[in-house]
């Protein structure tokens, strides 16, 4: 394969992986741009779909287990052949709608705003967003209360980290699907020394040859780390600090560009040496490429999680928690992690991995030990006011 | 006298489809847009209406310098694509006999592949260690820690590259429409080739040449693939903004502002323009004229 094939091939992958940044997909994003407008204008009215106060609302009640289950999650985030719904559908008897439909929290939200405003979840039963989304949704009150008593294999195999979220301390309303990291991505051929921190990517060495996240919490996160700041409770002010100095680094040419899973494209051309950037799709690059390394920084590495929730009005809500559980089936998950390489949220799962692969199962970024979930940090929950603030403002920094 | 009532109705049925098209797609959009555009909020506490006017006077102060790059990118390309255009289409249609249609051809050719797939072979062509910087780096046109990928001269040549076809089609039909003895009857009045060119050839190819910068210039001027895949921040125009205030900050009464702002600079050049070159040219009926 050629250079020029490989390129295709990789901008063709991350076209439609995860972490896929919408505008990425010019002609995808106009549409759906007009399309997400469209839906997000309808409603004039401030939030409040179903109960004014979601957290003392009723969980959901026992029922009787659907004919059919509308779930909506990210592209290529389950394994190829779909095995997993196919074991759900053999135990429950409930016939799995899965879509594909989530390529950004942002424009799903857009897509979704307007129905679940009204306490119509457009028959979806589970939808997957990341943690600040999941926190909006809540906070909306267009998402129910799940009842815990039907969640046994969460409640047993959830790891540590993740059961108290800052959002939904007690995982009352989300499950997690998946975790990642978001750290430095660098080529060992290109840099002088393995970069330890953040700062190495303000060495004037890499000028030209560092990009970041688009993704604000992404980026602000592990800047603000890096700083000396706490994301878990970092102010506004702190976080702005972050974005200032992005600013400074964007304005000097320090950092090249900002990137979604573009990243995945750059590093391999060498177009860019040093970045930060999602440990999953580290994984796979590195397949492809050895001197390809994901590292944690020493001042913090951003622990993010995509989370499974029940929206407002879902007509099989009960069933949703019933595959909500069915996943944290060690035998079940293992399935998953295999494929998608991010960090595997459920326990029991790593000894079945390293059976079939070792490598896998080895595999820090898949199955991190408590310490470096430990040393993770998870951004803080950020006020609605708080999030259109640095929103607007990392936003600025980054072209728009 | 029901034949003479048909016949007076038909041009208005004639027309029904494009005028339910306009009104459908054109109109009732616009009016939503201008609606929202004047509302406040935010995604999560909805949004008012509220005549917000100062939405407009707060989106040009604080996106004045990608208003202004914009234009300045798309009138840089529009120069530069006269003048590779311009020629292109002249070769073309006077001396491209029987290979017309063939070179032709080749300038729509690259229209078969999508555009975003085009830029992006820019992108991977253009790269750091690709083989075009390294022979610019021995030639000494590019410096030795330079790029040409992530910059000014790459966002301004991609948007050259890609409306290029705009320009160069009205340019074509309007020569190839001048008739010959025309030049011929020039040259009997003892014109040199240059005299027969700035008075017969080009003022006749003038509805072309307008024609084809206004279909160069107005989505060059709202493009944002090209700054987005071979800029940076420092690059992005008009259109990124937009993009981003839409489907990254939700902020939709800015975005929606935006928008029409750019379109009345747009429909304020294009009036510039038209009075300029006449609007006899801009609807292409100045050949038919004299």
């Amino acid at each position: 394969m050629t250079d020029f094939e490989r390129d295709y091939e990789r901008f063709i992958r991350a076209e439609i992986s995860r972490r896929r940044l919408l505008r990425r997909g010019a002609a995808g994003a106009l549409s759906v741009s007009a399309l997400s407008y469209l839906a997000a204008c309808g409603s004039e009215t401030g939030g409040g779909g179903g109960d004014s106060d979601p957290k003392g609302q009723q969980a959901i009640k026992k029922g009787k287990v659907g004919d059919s289950l509308y779930f909506a999650n990210w592209p290529l985030y389950i394994e190829e052949d779909r095995g997993t719904l196919k074991e759900f559908e053999k135990e429950y008897g409930a016939k799995v709608k899965y879509i594909e439909e989530v390529n950004d929290n942002t424009e799903f939200f857009g897509k979704v705003r307007q129905q679940y405003e009204r306490g119509d979840s457009g028959g979806r039963d589970i939808h997957v967003v990341t943690d600040w989304m999941a926190a909006r949704m809540l906070r909306l009150g267009y998402v129910q209360k799940l009842d815990k008593a039907e969640l046994p294999n969460v409640t047993a195999n959830l790891i540590e980290r993740l059961k108290s979220p800052p959002f939904d301390p007690k995982r009352e309303f989300s499950v997690p699907w998946q975790s990642g990291f978001t750290g430095i991505v660098y080529r060992k051929d290109k840099v002088k020394r393995e970069p330890k921190s953040v700062d190495d990517l303000f060495d004037p060495a890499y000028k030209g040859k560092v990009t970041m996240l688009t993704e604000m919490r992404d980026t602000v996160g592990v800047v603000a780390a890096s700083m000396g700041f706490d994301p878990e409770k970092a102010t506004t002010d702190e976080f702005m600090q972050a974005i200032e100095k992005i600013d400074e680094g964007a304005k000097s040419g320090q950092i090249r560009s900002f990137t979604g899973n573009e990243f995945t494209k750059d590093l391999p051309k060498g177009d860019s040496w040093l970045i930060i950037g999602w440990s999953g799709d580290s994984v796979q690059l590195q397949a492809d490429n050895p001197n390809i390394r994901f590292v944690a920084p020493e001042t913090g590495v951003h622990l993010w999680t995509d989370n499974m929730q029940v929206p407002v009005g879902a007509p099989e809500a009960f069933t949703a928690q019933k595959m909500m559980d069915f996943v944290y089936q060690p035998e079940v998950q293992a399935d998953i992690a295999e494929y998608v390489n991010y960090i595997c949220p459920c326990n029991g799962v790593k000894e079945i991995l390293t059976e079939r692969d070792p490598a896998l199962g080895n595999n820090q970024l898949i199955f991190p030990d408590e310490e470096t979930l430990s040393g993770a940090f998870i951004f803080r929950d950020l006020k609605p006011e708080e999030d259109q603030e640095l929103t607007e403002a990392f936003q600025k920094v980054i072209g728009a | 006298m029901p034949a003479r009532l048909k016949k007076a109705g038909l041009p208005y049925l004639l027309l029904a489809p494009g005028l339910g098209w306009l009104v459908i797609f054109f109109a009732i959009p616009m009016a939503y847009m201008l609606f929202e555009s004047l509302k406040t909020g935010t995604i999560d506490t909805g949004f008012l209406f509220t005549w917000e006017f100062s939405n407009y006077p707060n989106a040009i102060s604080d996106f004045s310098e990608q208003f202004v790059r914009s234009f300045e990118y798309a009138g840089i390309a529009a120069v530069a694509a006269v003048l590779i255009g311009y020629p292109l289409a002249y070769v073309i249609a006077f001396r491209g006999g029987r290979w017309r249609n063939a070179l032709l051809l080749a300038v729509i050719a690259p229209f078969f592949v999508t555009y975003l797939i085009r830029t992006l072979s820019w992108e991977s062509i253009l790269s750091d260690s690709g083989f075009v910087v390294s022979t610019l780096k021995t030639i000494g046109l590019v410096a030795d820690d330079g790029r040409v990928l992530d910059t000014t001269g790459a966002v301004v040549a991609g948007i050259t590259y890609n409306f290029l076809p705009f320009m160069i089609l009205p340019l074509y039909a309007s020569l190839e429409r001048i008739d010959p003895r025309l030049l011929e009857a020039g040259y009997d009045l003892y014109g040199r080739r240059r005299d027969v060119f700035l008075r017969v050839t080009l003022p006749l190819s003038m509805p072309g040449l307008v024609a084809g910068t206004l279909l160069f210039f107005i989505p060059a001027a709202g493009d944002f693939i090209n700054a987005e895949l071979l800029g940076t921040p420092n690059q992005f125009m008009i259109g990124n903004v937009i993009q981003s205030r839409f489907l990254e900050v939700t902020d939709y009464p800015t975005a929606a502002a935006l928008s029409f702002i750019l379109m009345a600079i747009m429909l304020v050049l294009v009036i510039i323009w038209a009075r300029i070159a006449g609007t006899e040219a801009l609807l292409g009926t100045e050949g038919e004229e004299r």
